[in-house]
C-alpha cells in the first residue's frame, strides 16, 4: 500500500507532489473507480496519493478584468452547472455529467487531468479556446488545454504539477450549439458530443468554432476546417458547407461505432449551418 | 384495521426493514474466524490447462480446487444434467470457468495472492457465437454436432405441401443478444457447520435446488445441507442456478478447512463472470397466399447456450412453445436447437426463453403487414387464438382469451389508429403495437411429475407461520402469499408469519421460478389455509398439503404434445416514440399496457412489476448490448452495460383485464415474467416505423439504427 497525504495549503500540497510524487485526488470519482480492487478492501492506486479536496486555494468561480472566467480546480460539476458566469457551453456540459451524487463530487481539474477522451468538460473548453494553469513548488505556467490534453489518458503535466484552474477567454458568440449523445437519458457516459459557436457580424462570420467529444483520442478541433469558414459572408455559407463537412470529417478518427459517430457529426454540424445560412433567431440553437 | 379483503392495496411487508437498512444481506453476515474466498477463474475460452503455479501461500491460506473434492464425490453441479463442473479439471471451456478458490482471512491478501496464481494453458480456437457453433469453430465442443438439446412440435398440415402451394414464402432471420440481470445485489454465499451439518446461507430463489446440485461433491445426501436464504436483493432468475457456481466450491472448501467461509461478487465479477440470457436466432419461413394470408409457419429457432446446460433445455421448450405468439395459425412446424459454445453458460432470466421468440413472431409478422400494406397491430389481431384454440403442441388453450378487449383499452388509450394513420411510416414518429403470453408455472406436467410441491401453515394460538420453500426475491412474494392466507383465514395479516426459507425447517414448495409462486405455491397454501380456518377450534396444529394437478391437462413430455401449461397470462404493450433524426436517440413519448394476470392479488406488487418488467422490456430492445469478442464479454460494469433510468422511460399507463382463474388463488395465475415478455416488439415496431426501417435484431442503439437507415 502506498502512502497517502491530506495536505492542508497549496502550498504543503505542492511540496508533496514534488517531494513525493504524490498524485491528487479531489472527488475521488475516477482514481476510486479505476483502482477498485476486489470486494471489501480499499482501492490502491500503486502510487502515493494526497487528498485536496479541503483546499481552499483551489475552488470558486470568478471573473478576471479582462472579462475570463476562472474556474478553480476544486469546483464541482455541480457548482459549473450553477454558475451565472460561466460560458453556457460548459454549464451545459456540467449539467449532463454522471448523477447528481457525481456532480456534486467530480471536479473540473479531475475531468480534466483524467484526460478521458469521454469527458464532458475538456470538449466545450478547448471549443472556447480555454487555458489551464499549472502550478508547481516551483512556479506557475499557463497553456491551451488543447495542448495540455495529448491524448487519451495522456496530459503534459508535470511531475511536480497539479492542475490549479481553468481560465476561459470572453467571447461574444452569435450562434450556440451543444449535445451530448449518452448511453441513456441520464446518468451515462458520452457516446458522442459536439460543441458548435458563430460570431456574426455585419453579414461576415468573425467567428465560428466546432468541438467533438468521443470521436477520437482526445476532443477535436480543426482549425483548417474552421479557417474555410471564417471571415465569409453568411451568404456564401451555403457553398462552403460541403468540402467544410468534408475537412471536418477527415479530422476526426473514430475508433469504435466509425460510421454512426461520422454521420451524426455531419448532421449537427450541417443543422447548425442551416441555421446560421437560414437567417435563425440569435441565441442557442436549439 | 383487518385486512381481509383481496383487494386491498397494503403496504410491502419488506419495506420498511429494505428502506431502513435493516433488512440483512448475504454480505451482512460475519462469524467469528470467518474466512473469505476469492474464486480463481479461467481466463480463456477454451484450452487444456498445463499447469496451476500457486505462490506460497501463507498459514491459514488455502486453495482449493478439484483434487479437493474426497473420494465418493464427483465434480458436477446437478442442475437439470449434471455436466457443469464444480471446478473446471484438465481443460477449460468459457472464460470465467471456476478453477480453484483461494480462502483466507485477510481480503488483501487474498488480492495479492490471486495476482500470482498462475494457470498456463495451450489454447484452442473458441467458438463463440451460434454461427461458429454450427460451423464447428475449432472442432466440436459437445458430441459431432454442438448440439446440446433440440425438440420439434408440429401441428396442421405438413409444411412441405403448404409451402408447395404457397404463393410466396417470406424467410427471415431475427436475433436477440445477451442480457445481464443486473440484480442489485451480487451473487453471495456464506458457509459454515452448525450442530455438525454444513449451513450455507445464500442470496438464492431455490434454496432446494441449491443442496441438491451441490450434495453429490462430497457423496451427501440433499438433507445433510442446509440452506438458508438471506434477503436476496433482486434475481430476475440470475440466482435459480447460478448459485450452485458458488456454493459447490464453498463446499468443497469448507470439508477441508471446517471455519466459516464468506464469498461475495463484485459487481465487476457479476457481470463478467455469471450467467446471461440466451442469445437466440429465429429463422422463419412462412407461407402466404396472394392476400398476404398466413398459411402456415416453420421455425427453426437457435439458443446459445454456452458451455454446459444447465436450464438450457427447458429454456429451449419455453421459446419453442411460445414461438407462435398469442396466435393460432393454421399450420406451424416449430424446431429448437440448442448449442453449445465458448461461453459463459446461459441461463433462466426473467421470461425463461418466451422473450426471444415472441419479439420474433412479432417483428416478423410486423413485416409481413408492412409488405401487404396492412396496419400490423390488426394484421396480427386477425390471429388471435381463441379459448379452445389449438396450440403448437396440439393442446388447447382453455381459458377466455381477452386480447380483443386488451387491445382495444390500449388502442383507445393511446389513440392507437389516429396516431399510426397520421404518422405512417418514416416520419420520424412512431407508435407500435405488441402481444404476447406466458405459459403460467412448469412446462406439461412438471408440476404433476417431477416439482410434486408442499405448503405448511403451522398454527400457534392466534397466529399462523407459512412454510414453504418459496422466496421473496423483490418481487413481493412475502406480502402476496401472506395476504392470500390472512385472507382465506379471516385473519388479519400481521398474524401470519413467513420467513426466507430454511430448507430444515420448511417443506419444498418448488422453485420461486416460472411464475409459478402465487399460482401455484398460493394455491396449496390458500388449500391449506381453507382446513386450517375449519379446524381453527383444534387448538395448535399444522397443515401440510401437496399439489393437486388440474384433471384434464393431458401432456406427453417425450413427443411435446398436449397441453404444455396449464394456463397463460395475455399482454398488449404499445409504444410510441419520436426519434431525433440528428442523432438516432429514440425518445419514448408513451408507454400503454394492458395484462390479464387473472386476478390481482395486489395492485401495487402487480404495477411494481409492470413497470419494472416494462422497463426491463424496453432496455433489452434499446440500450442493453453485451457483446462477447473471442469468449470474453467485453461490458464489465453498469457505467458500460446501462439499463435504463426512469428519464428513460419515464411514463406508463397501465390496464389489467380482469380474469380469474379457475385453479389459482383468489383466481390469480403468473405474472412476473409476462410483464417482460413484449414491449420490446412494441418498442422496436415503432422504431421502424418512425425511420421507415427494417430491425432484425435487437438490442438497438443509436449506432445500429444508423446501419439499419444506412440498409434501408
Amino acid at each position: 500500500m502506498a502512502v497517502n497525504y491530506i495536505p492542508e495549503t497549496l502550498e504543503e500540497a505542492l511540496l508533496l507532489r514534488k517531494a513525493e510524487g504524490a498524485v491528487p485526488l479531489a472527488g475521488g470519482t475516477d482514481i476510486m473507480v479505476q483502482h477498485r480492487r476486489a470486494q471489501g478492501i480499499a482501492p490502491d492506486p500503486g502510487f502515493p496519493v494526497m487528498v485536496i479536496s479541503g483546499l481552499k486555494e483551489l475552488k470558486g468561480i470568478r471573473k478576471l478584468e479582462d472579462g475570463s472566467v476562472e474556474i478553480m480546480a476544486l469546483t464541482t460539476a455541480a457548482e459549473i452547472a450553477a454558475s451565472d458566469i460561466v460560458p453556457w457551453h460548459v454549464r451545459k456540459a456540467a449539467s449532463g455529467m454522471g448523477a447528481i451524487a457525481l456532480r456534486n463530487t467530480a471536479t473540473i481539474g479531475g475531468n480534466i487531468g483524467n484526460a478521458s477522451p469521454k469527458g464532458d468538460l475538456p470538449q466545450p473548453l478547448i471549443l472556447l479556446d480555454a487555458e489551464v494553469v499549472l502550478a508547481s513548488f516551483d512556479g506557475e505556467r499557463r497553456m491551451l488545454l488543447d495542448e495540455f490534453i495529448l491524448g487519451s489518458k495522456k496530459t503534459a503535466l508535470q511531475s511536480n504539477e497539479i492542475i490549479k484552474s481553468v481560465i476561459i477567454p470572453p467571447h461574444d458568440f452569435t450562434y450556440s450549439y451543444y449535445r451530448k449523445i449518452g448511453m441513456r437519458k441520464a446518468n451515462a457516459i458520452s457516446k458522442l458530443s459536439f460543441s458548435a459557436a458563430c460570431t456574426v457580424k455585419d453579414g461576415i462570420i468573425s467567428d465560428f468554432r466546432a468541438s467533438s467529444g468521443a470521436a477520437g483520442p482526445k476532443v477535436i478541433r480543426s482549425r483548417e476546417a474552421e479557417s474555410m469558414i471564417v471571415r465569409r459572408p453568411v451568404e456564401e455559407l451555403a457553398e462552403i458547407v460541403p468540402d467544410f463537412l468534408t475537412a471536418w470529417d477527415h479530422a476526426i478518427s473514430p475508433h469504435a461505432m466509425p460510421m454512426y459517430r461520422r454521420h451524426t457529426t455531419a448532421r449537427m454540424l450541417t443543422y447548425f449551418l442551416e441555421a446560421i445560412v437560414n437567417g435563425a433567431e440569435p441565441g442557442i440553437i436549439e | 384495521m383487518p385486512i381481509n379483503c383481496i383487494d386491498d392495496k397494503v403496504v410491502r411487508v419488506d419495506a420498511e426493514a429494505k428502506a431502513r437498512g435493516e433488512a440483512m444481506y448475504v454480505s451482512d453476515y460475519s462469524f467469528p474466524d470467518m474466512l473469505y474466498a476469492r474464486m480463481i477463474r479461467s481466463d480463456i475460452p477454451r484450452g487444456t490447462i498445463d499447469s496451476i503455479s500457486v505462490p506460497q501461500l501463507p498459514d491459514g491460506y488455502y486453495f482449493i480446487s478439484a483434487k479437493d473434492i474426497p473420494e465418493g464425490g464427483k465434480n458436477e453441479l446437478w442442475m437439470i444434467a449434471k455436466d457443469w463442473r464444480c471446478f473446471a479439471d484438465g481443460d477449460v471451456r468459457y472464460v470465467g470457468e471456476t478453477i480453484g478458490l483461494l480462502v483466507g482471512p485477510d481480503r488483501n491478501m487474498l488480492d495479492y495472492l490471486a495476482g500470482r496464481v498462475k494457470i498456463s494453458y495451450t489454447e484452442q480456437e473458441p467458438a463463440v457465437t451460434i454461427d461458429d457453433a454450427l460451423s464447428l469453430k475449432g472442432g466440436p465442443i459437445v458430441g459431432e454436432d454442438n448440439v446440446l438439446c433440440s425438440l420439434f412440435c408440429e401441428k396442421g398440415e405438413k409444411m412441405q405441401s403448404i409451402m408447395d402451394r404457397a404463393d410466396s414464402v417470406f424467410t427471415e432471420t431475427i436475433e436477440t443478444g445477451f442480457q445481464e440481470h443486473v440484480h442489485l445485489e451480487t451473487n453471495g454465499a456464506l458457509i459454515t457447520i452448525e450442530d455438525g451439518r454444513y449451513v450455507i446461507y445464500v442470496s438464492a430463489q431455490c434454496p432446494f435446488y441449491v443442496r441438491k446440485s451441490i450434495a453429490g461433491l462430497l457423496g451427501l445426501n440433499p438433507e445433510d445441507i442446509v440452506i438458508r436464504q438471506t434477503t436476496t436483493g433482486g434475481a430476475f432468475g440470475g440466482k435459480e442456478h447460478f448459485p450452485d457456481v458458488l456454493a459447490g466450491p464453498l463446499l468443497v472448501a469448507e470439508s477441508v478447512i471446517r471455519k466459516p467461509i464468506k464469498l461475495i461478487f463484485t459487481r465487476e465479477e457479476d457481470m463478467l463472470y455469471s450467467v446471461k440470457r440466451h442469445p437466440s436466432k429465429t429463422v422463419f419461413r412462412t407461407a402466404l397466399d396472394k392476400e398476404g394470408n398466413i398459411l402456415g409457419i416453420e421455425g427453426t429457432i437457435y439458443y446459445n447456450c454456452g458451455a454446459y446446460l444447465s436450464a438450457s433445455y427447458v429454456v429451449l421448450q419455453r421459446g419453442v412453445f411460445h414461438a407462435n405468439g398469442v396466435y393460432d395459425f393454421p399450420a406451424t412446424y416449430l424446431k429448437g436447437i440448442g448449442v453449445a459454445t465458448n461461453t459463459f453458460p446461459s441461463d433462466a432470466f426473467r421470461g425463461f426463453g418466451a422473450p426471444q421468440t415472441l419479439f420474433a413472431i412479432e417483428t416478423h409478422l410486423d413485416h409481413i403487414a408492412h409488405k401487404f400494406g396492412f396496419d400490423p397491430a390488426e394484421y396480427k389481431a386477425r390471429y388471435f387464438i381463441r379459448k379452445g384454440g389449438e396450440t403448437v403442441t396440439n393442446g388447447h388453450i382453455i381459458e377466455e382469451v381477452k386480447l380483443p378487449e386488451m387491445m382495444k383499452k390500449i388502442a383507445d388509450a393511446s389513440d392507437y389508429y389516429r396516431k399510426a394513420r397520421e404518422y405512417g411510416i418514416g416520419s420520424g414518429k412512431g407508435i407500435g403495437m405488441s402481444f404476447y403470453n406466458h405459459g403460467g408455472a412448469f412446462t406439461g406436467n412438471g408440476e404433476q411429475a417431477i416439482i410434486k410441491a408442499h405448503a405448511r401453515l403451522v398454527k400457534t394460538g392466534d397466529r399462523v407461520r407459512i412454510e414453504v420453500g418459496s422466496t421473496e426475491m423483490g418481487q413481493g412474494f412475502q406480502t402476496a402469499l401472506r395476504k392470500i392466507v390472512a385472507n382465506a383465514l379471516g385473519l388479519d395479516m400481521d398474524h401470519v408469519d413467513y420467513d426466507n426459507p430454511d430448507t430444515s425447517l420448511v417443506p419444498d414448495s418448488g422453485p420461486t421460478a416460472a411464475s409459478r409462486s402465487t399460482m401455484i405455491v398460493g394455491k396449496i397454501a390458500e388449500d391449506c389455509a381453507l382446513e386450517m380456518k375449519e379446524r381453527w377450534a383444534e387448538g395448535d396444529f399444522s397443515v401440510e398439503k401437496e399439489y393437486q394437478h388440474p384433471e384434464g391437462h393431458p401432456w406427453n413430455q417425450e413427443t411435446f404434445r398436449g397441453d404444455a401449461y396449464l394456463g397463460y397470462g395475455w399482454g398488449a404493450a404499445c409504444v410510441e416514440v419520436e426519434v431525433d433524426r440528428l442523432t438516432n436517440e429514440v425518445r419514448t413519448t408513451g408507454i400503454w399496457t394492458c395484462h390479464d394476470i387473472g386476478h390481482a392479488i395486489d395492485e401495487l406488487i402487480v404495477h411494481g412489476q409492470v413497470n419494472g418488467g416494462v422497463i426491463q422490456s424496453l432496455g433489452y430492445a434499446s440500450m442493453e448490448k453485451m457483446e462477447n469478442r473471442k469468449g470474453h464479454f467485453k461490458q464489465s460494469s453498469m457505467s458500460d452495460y446501462v439499463i435504463p433510468t426512469s428519464m428513460d422511460f419515464p411514463h406508463q399507463e397501465w390496464f389489467l383485464e380482469d380474469n380469474p382463474y379457475q385453479w389459482g388463488p383468489q383466481g390469480a395465475k403468473g405474472m412476473g415474467e409476462l410483464v417482460f415478455n413484449g414491449a420490446d416488439a412494441a418498442y422496436v415496431d415503432a422504431v421502424e416505423r418512425a425511420l421507415g426501417i427494417t430491425v432484425t435484431k435487437i438490442p438497438i442503439p443509436p449506432e445500429d439504427i444508423e446501419e439499419a437507415l444506412e440498409n434501408a
